[in-house]
């Protein structure tokens, strides 16, 4: 089956004219200054009120869809492993670790280090139960030792 | 493909944004004249040309951008049920 590769130029555009958008609310803001029917010091005129209301809604939103569509392209490029799904095991541990400047031990490092302490301690009471059969065979070995002395005397 | 994931896919959140800054747009071009600050018959003010550029500027751009992205989608959804029937036709004749 031939792979289809998703046109990214789709959210290329709505960047760009969220970006000028996003502009053009701006300039609104700035216009009845810039173009001076706004005099320095005086109440607000009603077209600077409106031009003040009205870019700053726009710049808002215009930034909003901007935030929108930029998720849309990482999503593709995540989705078309261009980018990375997710954080590195190493790299979510290294962002959850305190930041004490201590150099912690690695998840894999630290695995193997729980499966050599796991075999050390099954060896160890392995060990231990042997000894114990021993030991328990020969405390009965003397006990009888003694009983027939006992019995011989 | 459902059709309600289809549409999502032509119709995405930042177009609806794009959208409702068209209708900005339009409040923009006709403001100047809706709020009588400009008036009838009288060359128009630097406030109306500034107002009113802004707002066509607003009305095409986020026009385009709904328009550009709607067909670049559409265009991406046509190539993928044409791989998939392709696909489809493939594996029934093997």
């Amino acid at each position: 089956m031939p792979t289809i590769q998703p046109t990214l130029g789709k959210y290329l555009v709505g960047m760009v004219a969220s970006l000028l958008l996003s502009l053009s609310g701006g300039w609104l803001i700035l216009a009845p200054f810039a173009l001076g029917y706004q005099p320095y010091g005086a109440d607000w005129v009603s077209q600077t009120t409106n031009n003040f209301a009205t870019g700053m809604p726009v710049a808002a939103f215009a930034l909003v869809a901007f935030a929108f569509f930029f998720t849309a392209l990482l999503g593709t490029l995540r989705a078309a492993g261009v980018l990375a799904a997710g954080k590195q095991p190493e790299q979510a541990q290294a962002a959850l670790q305190p930041a004490t400047g201590l150099a912690l031990v690695p998840a894999p490092a630290q695995s193997e280090l729980d499966r050599t302490l796991s075999t050390l301690a099954a060896a160890l009471a392995a060990d231990l139960s042997a000894r114990r059969q021993a030991g328990s065979a020969q405390v009965s070995e003397q006990s009888i030792e003694q009983s027939v002395s006992r019995r011989e005397a | 493909m459902s059709v309600g994931n289809a549409l999502r896919r032509l119709v995405p959140p930042g177009s609806l944004v794009l959208f409702l800054l068209f209708l900005t747009g339009i409040w923009l071009t006709i403001s100047p004249f809706a709020m009588t600050t400009q008036p009838s018959g009288q060359p128009w003010s630097a406030s109306t040309i500034n107002t009113v550029t802004i707002g066509a500027v607003l009305i095409v751009v986020s026009l385009l951008g709904i328009v550009v992205y709607m067909t670049l989608a559409l265009r991406d959804l046509l190539r993928k049920a044409q791989a998939r029937q392709q696909a489809d036709q493939e594996t029934a004749s093997s």
